[in-house]
């Protein structure tokens, strides 16, 4: 059982940058593919700025297959549908009523390459931090220490509840609950299936409550920690450096101050 | 405020980890089961209807947060804002007893459900184009033939898909309500 | 250490009470069994010596209980946590979660407790060492045996250096190999930092082996309390369905079929058995 998380350990510098600086990075491709005017310009923040940092955190072919399964389903749909139904007058393949026009290609292409772009940033982000250190960065900024517990945990627990719900599916077969079959049939299985993973998981809430509260968590009063983030000068600079542009693309965009 | 507090015990607090791994272990499982629902957001749900409106509002945040972490829907965090709401909706249906009667809670759900597509076609319209990459395209694409266009074409698909999805989600967490004792559905509510 | 004076507590909405006017002290650097059948109010004494009742589980109590000179009904948890630890059956709740290595995991207790970064380096650092994670701290906590995650659940109080620590039944789930390991630990612990510690266990040898005191418990009541040679042997225990070690149930069955024995007391282990069967003549 591991923690289902994209993470990947390496030992790059873009690794060891403080969680906040690799969020400004990644906040700033967000914010350049959702405002940038011109398709082009957003495929180019893909491939000149997202694929060079995956590159240089090492963790280019993982960052490549992850952005690319994610994409197809998108582009796919985006082309049909757009393709098909988005107006326009240069038509390049008639079917039936139906006709497939370049502005509707044009349309899908810029849809997919700004998911592209997010998607894939988002992705990045998480193949170099530790989500861990990640939380430990926002829960120093302020974030209440519930939340990177909430978020933390339920990380960790995913598997066991994966593996318990596989448990009653198995179990819940042996004894002849049709999980195939008619639909109905199948409707019908859920309940018997869900409801003793869902009723057990409440009835062991106490203990773990309880847990927490041996271990100090209500306690009021200042919290220290084991594990400290390493930050600098010139990453803090970076991140307010983000910020200004980030928030100059979309007043530009907003005031239409760019256009294509 | 009082009421904030009072939803955030420390019972509250361990039981919205585990809401989302109910969320994350039962939504895949019914992947597996191959039926035309997602019960995507059944952990949600089912603390708002325990708690009450914040603590199931802030259980569909952060599960989208452990979604896109996860790798499994990293596109999850878009849709942030409509799990909040399901979980809030899920908790604010305490008032009144539309959880004390199954066909209620039935109705609860189709209610949910409905927002929650029409607060969802926007997003899926402006920032995804107007599709999931997923089956439901297919009626977008059919509601688009019909002539509506990508906002309305994506509401009319969500009216189709999620109803149904909450309907059952709402049921079973009627069903689990009922299920546990009197005692300790007090004790999570702080009522 | 713990001093409960006529002490009941009933759950909200029962009649009967979970405990019932129990009076006994366990003094300072001491380690006392607790048992009791399913149902006797051995984990309810347990919580209630950790100030889980009535902080956590409310309901009626009376009589009063005293931990490390605290007055628990008048404490609060936060206040609780660090002085009484508590530990129980199942490793996989007692794991916070929020921690991605065995190092963190044990260190959260002494994060909340506000303790300064080098001191909690060097306290859990001692305690891996003394639990026997210290190859383990990097791995994460969920990659343990149940044995070692039992030991994870066990050093993430004693990192805290508890005066009092009470343990609900911590070996249940665990192997004979996993046993082991956390009696070992418990018995180092008392000797090095005389740690009082209470244990409800349904293991009568492992409580015959280490400790100094039993309680016997039932229906909320304390039916005895002694020595575990005494306690632990005495037929009243197999009365209120509480089972004796199979070295105390051969004895028996062999002095009923006409053994014939020097002395009187009952053997309770396998040491005690042996010497109990060369004593005996048929």
């Amino acid at each position: 059982m591991s923690t289902p998380t994209l993470y990947l350990p390496r030992d790059s510098r873009l690794h060891h940058l403080h969680p906040l600086t690799k969020l400004a990075l990644i906040g700033l491709a967000i914010v350049a593919g959702a405002t940038l005017p011109v398709t082009l310009w957003v495929i180019a923040v893909y491939l000149l700025i997202l694929m060079p940092l995956a590159a240089w955190g090492k963790v280019l072919p993982a960052f490549l297959r992850s952005s690319l399964l994610l994409i197809w389903p998108f582009a796919l749909s985006l082309t049909l549908i757009q393709g098909f139904f988005a107006p326009g007058e240069h038509i390049l393949l008639q079917l039936g009523p139906l006709s497939l026009k370049l502005e509707g290609i044009q349309l899908a292409a810029d849809y997919t390459a700004r998911i592209l772009v997010w998607l894939s940033a988002v992705i990045l982000l998480m193949l170099i931090t530790r989500p861990d250190q990640l939380m430990l960065a926002l829960t120093e900024r302020g974030l209440p220490r519930q939340i990177g517990y909430i978020i933390l945990t339920a990380l960790q627990i995913i598997p066991r509840f994966q593996q318990r719900a596989e448990t009653i599916l198995d179990s819940q077969r042996a004894r002849g609950l049709e999980t195939e079959g008619n639909l109905v049939k199948r409707l019908r299985a859920l309940v018997p299936l869900v409801a003793p993973l869902i009723l057990s998981s409440i009835l062991e809430l106490d203990e773990r409550a309880i847990a927490l509260e041996a271990r100090g968590f209500t306690r009021a009063g200042p919290r220290t920690s084991l594990t400290t983030l390493k930050d600098t000068a010139p990453q803090s600079a970076f991140r307010w450096l983000s910020l200004i542009v980030m928030l100059l693309l979309i007043l530009a965009r907003a005031a239409g101050w760019m256009t294509a | 405020m009082d009421r904030l507090k009072r939803e955030f015990s420390t019972l509250t607090i361990v039981l919205i980890p585990v809401a989302i791994a109910l969320n994350i272990a039962i939504g895949t499982l019914v992947l597996n089961l191959k039926v035309p629902l997602y019960l995507d957001s059944i952990g949600t749900v089912l603390v708002g209807a325990l708690v009450g409106p914040w603590a199931g509002a802030v259980t569909g945040f952060l599960a989208s947060f452990v979604w896109t972490l996860t790798g499994l829907f990293p596109q999850a965090i878009a849709w942030v804002g409509v799990a909040a709401i399901i979980g809030a909706l899920a908790g604010a249906f305490r008032s009144g007893d539309w959880w004390e009667k199954w066909w209620k809670s039935i109705l609860a759900g189709l209610i949910t459900g409905v927002i929650a597509a029409i607060l969802s076609a926007p997003i899926a319209a402006y920032v995804f184009g107007g599709v999931t990459g997923s089956g439901t395209d297919a009626l977008v694409a059919l509601f688009r033939a019909t002539g509506l266009d990508m906002l309305g074409a994506n509401m009319a698909q969500g009216v189709v898909s999620d109803p149904i999805d909450k309907a059952v989600t709402f049921f079973i967490i009627w069903a689990i309500l009922r299920a546990l004792p009197g005692r300790l559905k007090a004790r999570f509510s702080g009522d | 250490m713990i001093r409960l004076e006529r002490f009941s507590f009933t759950y909200p909405g029962e009649d009967q009470p979970a405990l019932s006017d129990l009076s006994f002290e366990v003094p300072a650097g001491q380690f006392y069994g607790l048992v009791g059948p399913n149902g006797a109010g051995k984990s309810t004494l347990c919580y209630a010596l950790a100030g889980m009742i009535p902080h956590y589980f409310k309901g009626t109590l009376s009589g009063s209980l005293t931990v490390a000179e605290i007055d628990i009904a008048q404490s609060s948890l936060g206040e609780l946590a660090g002085t009484i630890g508590l530990v129980f059956q199942n490793p996989f709740n007692q794991i916070s979660g929020s921690r991605f290595s065995v190092r963190g995991e044990v260190a959260l207790g002494l994060e909340n407790l506000g303790v300064p970064r080098d001191q909690i380096t060097d306290q859990v650092d001692e305690t891996l060492e003394q639990s026997g994670l210290a190859d383990l701290g990097e791995r994460s906590p969920f990659a343990l045996s149940g044995g070692q995650q039992q030991r994870l659940a066990i050093a993430s109080i004693l990192v805290m250096q508890p005066a009092v620590l009470i343990l609900d039944e911590p070996t249940s789930q665990l192997d004979p190999v996993g046993t082991s390991e956390v009696y070992a630990l418990l018995h180092q612990l008392v000797g090095q930092h005389e740690t009082t510690v209470l244990i409800a266990e349904h293991k009568l040898e492992r409580l015959a082996e280490f400790t100094d005191n039993v309680l016997v418990l039932n229906q909320g009541r304390l039916l005895a309390n002694g020595p575990p040679k005494t306690v632990l042997t005495d037929p009243l225990i197999e009365e209120i369905g509480v089972q004796p070690t199979r070295y105390t149930q051969a004895a028996r069955q062999a002095r009923a079929r006409g053994l014939i024995l020097k002395k009187d007391e009952f053997p309770l282990t396998l040491q005690d058995a042996q010497e109990f069967f060369d004593d005996a003549a048929v």
